[in-house]
Order: structure tokens, then C-alpha cells, then sequence
């Protein structure tokens, strides 16, 4: 179900080894490939995948705002969310990707828009690299994209160019750094650094973190 | 007996023997009655299983407050507001007449004295609104002013109507004259809300409940938008003074509309020239106040306010063309008939 | 002679000025973030000239709890029980689109009395959210008797959320493959697998009839108000256009007149085999988002009725490994929220904690429309606007 031209490095080789929900899964994975080809076509997507009932269409960078404008005017008027996904191979905190020699570091700028009169909905995906994060702004395609921008831009350092009101959203304005970075160390880490146990307190009389806690218990003890 | 004395006394009586006790009544009539009408109890702990003692309770509360005085806020102003609403809600009951002798002072002007004190609230509230110092406050100060002044209007023209048939300005004569008139000419006495000012009566009573700033027409407080619009910054002792003076001014306005519409301390079936009417008398104006309060308190907890626009198109487009149809009305009648 | 004010005091004097023409230049009002009517910690700068409002800046993120950072240094189970959080009215259907796109990753399905489970539990949320809506609309309108009708009827369907996951607000009770199988906690319960609680059907049967009876009083008393329809009818319009331009979802956009309910398009919970309607507006006004939800809540009831009589009988969670490990891959799932359309998109690389986790909430994209709609609108209008909303900061900030 999927075209991957050499470009595309996340292993998204859906549909072989993974088995999706017997009744449900079937149809509406078939509907999304559907849908993805469809986008793809009528935006001009470099490829399109559509694991797990979720298409995606990879668009080029340049393309970015005439890709979703034709996505909308081909039947998916709903601005449902825009974000983005930092790709690196050295995380601060957290897993890192499942092959960080094979990665391609980037920026990933993903936009879903959906229809509104059956569930058929796209994910246009644009990679921005890491050197240069700026992209065209979708505030005059879509109102809602607004906030959705000023969000990205400070959580991942992303710059829309063009955006009328570029400040920042959640943070306060003296707020230095982009929290969502995969570069971006929580202040709880500096004590304690990743992969240990922060925050998980045990039962009173027990000696370390709950046996209920599974997972916990799991973190602390274990590699990965 | 000396005159001032005799004044002295009389304001001790108004103050203390008919504001007070008739304010904190209605207040724990509100409490409890919202309360039921909410499903929920009301007051049960001050004072036992009905709760009675609980707007002595609050008062105690509000005295022992700290008196702040915003930093921003003209202090002189700020301090004088809450004196001029209460002042000149207490002045009204100077001529309300309580029974046929039962009166402060019966004014021959009483409506008249009646209209222009009333009407000296709206200043205090404006002081009270620009003084604190709020962007809220001056807000709700200029909701006030215009609320207050668009139903004084309509007010004035439903009181006019009511002179016109009584053929007197003075409270009590208005109260003699519904005993005595006839009605077609048979030994019949009814009250005015019968004998034509229905109408009247449904103006006065919006207009009053404008004039008290209470649901519908409390955009001056605007609890979810102003957080209590003028009276934001008070606390404390001053806090109460406008509180009472509004419960108070609940209590005079009802009496007044009584005394106007429905025959004050007389009831049809009654002689007005009867010695135990100076008994009997309060006794029917008391029910009747409270029957009013008990409507404007349903009215408060069941209607959602009104907004700005809405009420002064109320008060310019509706009220005031009515009462002035109702005063053409009135006086065709009495040539008439 | 002029005095000099301190500038701490003359911050807070207002700076409308009357010059001889009467030109009155607007005034900045900050409205919250404490306010009674913001619905939590939103700061609305507004520059308003009279009552009129000239434009509005909303500034939110004071509840900002940075979920996104922290799902990325938590595991699947531990983030189930953050989650519920984020929208705390409908706590329990913050979790369900979560762990089913969780469940697709692993290709896992819930089993059938999970998911009526999760049918039912997320049916009576909805109840609860749309009746304290119900409560603290009018009461921001300046009526407030309607808020203590629909309480006193939430507190039986609360009660029965209570029962069954031990919860009010955050139920916790979703997890990966179904729901939590034992009702206890500790290792001794695990042997026996406590189902729900004995009376819960009949209870919840009781409990959709009173919830249907305090409608049925609440339309009479707020629905069929003059007042009310005087305040409501005809302001803050939304055109279907804005909607989908903003991503206004949820009862907002059925008021509105596009006909959109995930709960028939996405088939996450077994809403096919049951019998309901979708309350659809006409003129996109407060009004109509009232009417709406009012509606939503007397669906709920039916639904819940049927699903109550349907519910089959088996496990209440799949095989799962005791340290879930997620495969690869990329998933979105989204469910109909209370408020909307939210949605998670996990993105797992293979591990204990996923790689990146979007939360698509609704109240963000319904909020974002305010600096559009409220644009010379009145003050009081602009309260009655945004309560029409129901839009939880939580869910905003996240």
C-alpha cells in the first residue's frame, strides 16, 4: 500500500507485518488508502501512505499552501489541526526513533483536514529541514491556522512565514527555547537524569516504587 | 410635644421599627424562598431549624470587615456614595401612610416628594461607579445612570395617572380616595388596579424593579459579566449600606405601589373611618408588601437580565407611550364618567 | 496644578477621556483571567469603546500543563491516567480515542462488553458536561435557578460514573485492550475479575429518567423564557463557512447546520447497532447551541438505554502483555468529545513511551474563532457568546 521513493525514511512499511482489526480495520483501511490516493492526485503529493486507517500525503515544502488549498477544494473543508514532529537522533529525554543511523533529521509539518459528511479525512505531511525551519503560512487558506501556527512556532522553533500575529501562544513572552525539541531538557532530568524515576512514589511502608506500577518499576530497572 | 422631638422620634420609628425589620424580613424571605424554588433549603443553622437569624448574622459579618478604600479610588466620593442610596431610599417612608393616622408626615406633595428623592439614588450609585477606581465599577456606574434615568420616565407618567384620578398629589389622600370613590355610582369601593390602572400598575412595577436594579434590569451589577459592577470595590460596613438600601428600597417601592394601586392599609369591605383601621391598617399594608416582594423575588430567580439595549427599548418604545396612553385614558374616564 | 500619581495607581485608572467634542477614545478592559465568566483562566484583552467591544485578544496557556512534553517521558498506561485530564468535565472520554489508537497500533481489538462499556460510560460523560452547561449558561445570562435543576440531576449520573471506575471527574478506567478489569486494586483481586457493580442497570435506567424529566423542566423554564430567547436568539452567529475554516466541531458546528456527528462516521464504539438522532441547528446562534445540547443530552438517555439492554456478556479487556511494548507506526483516532472532535495522534517508534503524541483537542479550535465572531459585539452579547461555546481551558491549554 505503499510508494517509497528513496527520500522517505521512516520505516512506514504498513499493511506486511502489521495485522489491523479484524472488521472495522479492513474496510476503513481500504477507505483511507482511498482517500490518500485520491489527495495525492489531485495535489500532486510526492507519496502517500495509509497505516493503521491514517493517510497520509507527503507534499514538497514549496508546494505547501497550493497542496492543502486543492486538498480542501476537493472535499475536506474541516481544518482539524496543524503540528509538527521533530525527527532527531539525540533525544534529551524520552526514546529515541527505532533506527537513528537510518533517520533523516527534519522537521515534519503535518496539517489534517477532514470532511464533513463522512469520515474520509488526509494528512498532509511537508518536511522542513533542521537548518532552515520556515515554512508559508496557511492563515489566508485557513482562519483556524492561526493559532495552530503560533503553537508549532514556539513549541519547535518553526517560523510561518507571512503569519499576521507570530507570537507566542501558551508561553510566557520571556520564555526562552521550544519546549517540544527533542533537544529541549525538562528541568526534573537535570536532577535525575533519563531513563530514572522521577515523580513515582511508592506505597507508604513499601521500599521502592509501587508493584502496581508496572511500568514504572520496568523504567527504573530497565534498558531499553 | 417639642417638635424636634417629635421628629426625632418619628425618624427613630421609620429607621428602626419599619425599615429595618421590614428589610431583614424580605431578605430572609428571599433567601428562603429562592432557595425552595431552587430545590435546595436555604438558611437552617443561624438561629435554629428556619434559619431566621441569618441576615443578622450576615450584618454582623459585614460590620466586622475591614473598611478598604481602593488606592485608586477618590476617597471622599468613594466614602459618600453608599450614605446618598440609603438616604434617599429611608426618605421615602417618611410619607408612607401606615393607617389613617399613621403617617410620618403626610406630605400634600408626597408623590411628588416621593419621585424627586427617589431619583437621588442615581447619583449616589454614579459616585459610587466613577469613585472606585474599577474599569468594572465605572461600567456598571454608567449602566446605572442610564438604566435609572430611562425609568424614571415611564414611573413618573404611571404615578401621574394615578394623581389624576385620586385628583390629589398626597399619599394618604390618594388612600381616602380610593375607599370613597364609587364605582358607577353604586356603594362600591374598589382599589385603582381595578378601577383602570392595571395598566399603570404593570408600568410602575417594571419601572420600580428598574429603578432597584434587580433581575431583570440588574445589567448595572451584571454578576457574571461586571463581577457586581458598582459595587465591586465595597466591603464591609458600606457594603451593607447598599445592600439594606436595597432590600429597604424593595420594601418602600412595594408599599408605595400598594398604597397607589392596591388601596394601601384599606381593604374593600373595610371603613376607612373606623378607629381600629390605625390597627388594622398596617396589618393589610404589610401583607400587601409582602405579596409584591414574594412576585419580585419570583421574577428575580426565574428570569435571565436583560441587555442594555433591550432595556432602554423597553423603557423609551414601550413603557413611556403606554403610560402616556394611560394617562390620556385616565382623564377621558374621569370627564367622562 | 497637576498631580503627579504613582504609575502602579494609574495603571488601574481608566483612560477613557471626554474631550470637548465627545470623541471617547476605546478603553483596554481586561476580562479574567479571573472573571466569572471565562470558564476557567482566560484572558480576554478587550478594547471596548462604551458597551461595544472593538477586537479581542484572547491570551491563554495559564493552564498550560505541557501534555505533549510529558507524553513523551511516560508510558501508555501512565499516560491513560493523565489524560482524563485535559477536558476535566468529560473525563472519561478523554481517554477512549487514546487507547484505541494505542489498540490499532498494536492490533488489538477491545471485546464487546468493553466496548459497550466504554459506549455507555462515555454517553453518560456527555450527559454530565452538557447538564453543567446547561446550569452555568443561564446562570452567566443572569438566571440562576437552572444551574441547581441540572445539578441536582448530574449527581445521579455522577454517582454512577463513581461506581462503576471510582472516579467523578478523572475515571482512569480505560486501558489498553478494554477496560480495568477489577474494581479493586492489588495483586490479592486480580484472581477475581470484578464486573460492574450490582444495581448499576438499574440505577442507570433510573437515573436516564430523571435526566430526561429535568429536560423536559428545563425546557419550560429556560428554553420557552422570553428573556432568554431575547438574549440568545439571533447573536453570535457562526456560518457554516467559518466553522470548517476554524475547525469548530462538536454541537457548535451541528448548530450551525452541518449535520456532522463522528459518533456515525468513525465506527471506534459499537454506535451502529443503536438508534439515535442527531440534533442539527439551523441558524448557527446561541440560541441553537443551547437548543442543541439539550437535545444531545435526551439522545444520550435514549442511547444509553438501548445500550444498557444490549450489552453482551464476556472479558472486559484483551490479552495484553503486562509491559506493553507498542510496534512502530503512526496512528490518529479521533471520538465525538462533549465539546467536539478530539483526537490523538501517537506516533511510536517500537518502545515502552511513544515518540511523539499530538492531542487535538476541541475547545482549542472552537476558542480560536473568538477574535472573528466577537468583534463588535456588546459586552453582555460577548458573555452570551462565549458561554454558548463550552469551551474548558483545560482542553484549550493542555
Amino acid at each position: 500500500m505503499t510508494d517509497s521513493p528513496s527520500d522517505r525514511p521512516e520505516a512506514a512499511d504498513g499493511g506486511t507485518a502489521r495485522e489491523t482489526a479484524p472488521d472495522a480495520g479492513s474496510a476503513n483501511a481500504s477507505a483511507a488508502a482511498e482517500i490518500a490516493g485520491r489527495v495525492a492526485e489531485q495535489v500532486g503529493a510526492t507519496s502517500w501512505s495509509a497505516d493503521y486507517d491514517t493517510a497520509k500525503v507527503y507534499v514538497d515544502r514549496d508546494r505547501w499552501v497550493e497542496a492543502v488549498a486543492a486538498a480542501r477544494d476537493g472535499g475536506l473543508p474541516f481544518f482539524s489541526w496543524l503540528s509538527a514532529i521533530d525527527w532527531s537522533r539525540q533525544v534529551e529525554v524520552g526514546e529515541s526513533v527505532a533506527a537513528p543511523d537510518d533517520l533523516e533529521e527534519r522537521y515534519e509539518v503535518m496539517c489534517r483536514l477532514s470532511s464533513v459528511t463522512d469520515a474520509s479525512a488526509v494528512h498532509l505531511v511537508t518536511s522542513l529541514p533542521k537548518d532552515d525551519p520556515t515554512i508559508a503560512t496557511l492563515v489566508p487558506t485557513f482562519g483556524g491556522a492561526e493559532w495552530h501556527e503560533r503553537e508549532a512556532a514556539e513549541m519547535f522553533g518553526i517560523t510561518f512565514e507571512g503569519h499576521p500575529h507570530l507570537v507566542k501562544l501558551y508561553l510566557p513572552d520571556a520564555f526562552e527555547g521550544n519546549p517540544l525539541r527533542k533537544s529541549f531538557a525538562l528541568l526534573a532530568r537535570e536532577v535525575k537524569p533519563w531513563p530514572g524515576t522521577v515523580d513515582v512514589e511508592g506505597m507508604p511502608g513499601a521500599t521502592g516504587p509501587s508493584t502496581e506500577n508496572v511500568e514504572a518499576a520496568a523504567m527504573e530497572g530497565g534498558e531499553e | 410635644m417639642n417638635f424636634w422631638l417629635l421628629v426625632v422620634v418619628k425618624v427613630l420609628v421609620v429607621a428602626g421599627a419599619v425599615m429595618l425589620p421590614g428589610a431583614l424580613l424580605v431578605i430572609f424571605g428571599e433567601l428562603k424562598i429562592s432557595a425552595h424554588m431552587q430545590s435546595r433549603i436555604g438558611p437552617y443553622f443561624a438561629g435554629g431549624r428556619f434559619g431566621w437569624a441569618q441576615p443578622l448574622a450576615d450584618g454582623l459579618k459585614f460590620m466586622q470587615k475591614e473598611d478598604l478604600v481602593p488606592a485608586a479610588a477618590d476617597a471622599r466620593v468613594y466614602r459618600l456614595a453608599p450614605y446618598i442610596v440609603l438616604i434617599s431610599t429611608v426618605a421615602i417612608y417618611v410619607i408612607i401612610p401606615f393607617g389613617p393616622d399613621l403617617t410620618a408626615r403626610d406630605l400634600d406633595l408626597g408623590v411628588f416628594f416621593l419621585l424627586a428623592v427617589s431619583s437621588l439614588s442615581t447619583l449616589g450609585v454614579l459616585m459610587a461607579g466613577w469613585s472606585s477606581g474599577n474599569k468594572y465599577s465605572l461600567m456598571g456606574g454608567l449602566r446605572a445612570a442610564a438604566q435609572l434615568i430611562a425609568y424614571e420616565l415611564p414611573m413618573v407618567l404611571a404615578v401621574v395617572a394615578v394623581a389624576v384620578q385620586a385628583g390629589t398629589l398626597s399619599l394618604g389622600g390618594i388612600v381616602q380616595a380610593q375607599a370613597h370613590t364609587e364605582l358607577f355610582g353604586a356603594n362600591i369601593h374598589l382599589p385603582y388596579l381595578i378601577t383602570g390602572q392595571l395598566l399603570g400598575f404593570l408600568i410602575f412595577t417594571t419601572a420600580s424593579l428598574a429603578e432597584l436594579a434587580r433581575i431583570p434590569f440588574d445589567m448595572p451589577i451584571a454578576e457574571s459579566e461586571l463581577t457586581m459592577g458598582y459595587l465591586t470595590e465595597y466591603s464591609g460596613l458600606r457594603f451593607t449600606m447598599f445592600f439594606l438600601g436595597e432590600y429597604a428600597g424593595m420594601v418602600a417601592f412595594t408599599a408605595i405601589a400598594a398604597t397607589l394601586y392596591l388601596g394601601g392599609w384599606w381593604l374593600p369591605g373595610l371603613s376607612p373611618e373606623a378607629g381600629y383601621m390605625n390597627v388594622v391598617g398596617p396589618i393589610v399594608l404589610v401583607t400587601k408588601v409582602l405579596l409584591l416582594s414574594f412576585l419580585f423575588i419570583w421574577f428575580r430567580w426565574t428570569w435571565p437580565r436583560l441587555r442594555e439595549d433591550q432595556l432602554q427599548t423597553l423603557a423609551w418604545k414601550w413603557l413611556i407611550p403606554l403610560s402616556l396612553a394611560n394617562i390620556v385614558g385616565t382623564a377621558l374616564f374621569k370627564v367622562i364618567m | 496644578m497637576t498631580t503627579r500619581l504613582d504609575p502602579t495607581v494609574a495603571m488601574h485608572l481608566s483612560d477613557a477621556a471626554v474631550s470637548v467634542e465627545l470623541e471617547t477614545p476605546e478603553m483596554t478592559l481586561n476580562i479574567g483571567p479571573q472573571h466569572p465568566s471565562t470558564h476557567g483562566v482566560l484572558r480576554l484583552v478587550a478594547k471596548v469603546d462604551g458597551e461595544r467591544v472593538d477586537s479581542v485578544e484572547p491570551v491563554i496557556g495559564y493552564m498550560h500543563r505541557g501534555y505533549e512534553k510529558l507524553a513523551e517521558v511516560r508510558t501508555y498506561a501512565q499516560i491513560t491516567a493523565l489524560i482524563n485530564r485535559i477536558d476535566w468535565v468529560s473525563g472519561f472520554c478523554n481517554e477512549v480515542p487514546f487507547v484505541i489508537a494505542v489498540e490499532r497500533l498494536m492490533g488489538i481489538e477491545a471485546p464487546e462488553r468493553a466496548q459497550y462499556i466504554r459506549l455507555i460510560l462515555a454517553e453518560m460523560t456527555r450527559i454530565s458536561s452538557h447538564l453543567l452547561f446547561m446550569s452555568s449558561y443561564p446562570l452567566e445570562l443572569g438566571a440562576p435557578t437552572p444551574l441547581m435543576y441540572a445539578l441536582r440531576e448530574r449527581e445521579h449520573v455522577m454517582d454512577l460514573i463513581e461506581g462503576v471506575t471510582g472516579g467523578r471527574f478523572h475515571p482512569n478506567f480505560n486501558r489498553v485492550g478494554g477496560v480495568k478489569p477489577a474494581a479493586g486494586g492489588g495483586s490479592s483481586t486480580k484472581k477475581v475479575v470484578q464486573d460492574l457493580p450490582s444495581g448499576f442497570f438499574d440505577g442507570t435506567r433510573r437515573a436516564m429518567d430523571r435526566v430526561d424529566l429535568v429536560c423536559d423542566e428545563l425546557d419550560t423554564l429556560v428554553t420557552g423564557n422570553e428573556l432568554f430567547r431575547a438574549r440568545t436568539v439571533g447573536v453570535g452567529i457562526i456560518p457554516p463557512d467559518k466553522a470548517l475554516a476554524y475547525g469548530v466541531s462538536g454541537p457548535n458546528l451541528r448548530a450551525s447546520g452541518v449535520g456532522f456527528d463522528l459518533r456515525k462516521h468513525e465506527h471506534i464504539l459499537p454506535y451502529d447497532d443503536i438508534e439515535f438522532e442527531i440534533p442539527v441547528g439551523r441558524n448557527g446562534d446561541c440560541f441553537d447551541r443551547f437548543v442543541v445540547r439539550l437535545q444531545e443530552i435526551r439522545q444520550a438517555t435514549r442511547i444509553v438505554r438501548q445500550a444498557v439492554d444490549r450489552i453482551p456478556a464476556g472479558p472486559l479487556q484483551a490479552k495484553v502483555p503486562r509491559i506493553l511494548k507498542v510496534p512502530q507506526g503512526q496512528c490518529y483516532v479521533r471520538a465525538e468529545n462533549p465539546k467536539g472532535e478530539m483526537g490523538y495522534f501517537v506516533v511510536s517508534e517500537g518502545g515502552r513511551i511513544p515518540y511523539r503524541v499530538k492531542i487535538r483537542s476541541a475547545s482549542f479550535s472552537n476558542l480560536s474563532i473568538l477574535p472573528w465572531i466577537l468583534a463588535g459585539q456588546l459586552i453582555p452579547d460577548l458573555v452570551a457568546i462565549m458561554g454558548s461555546l463550552d469551551f474548558v481551558l483545560g482542553d484549550v491549554d493542555r
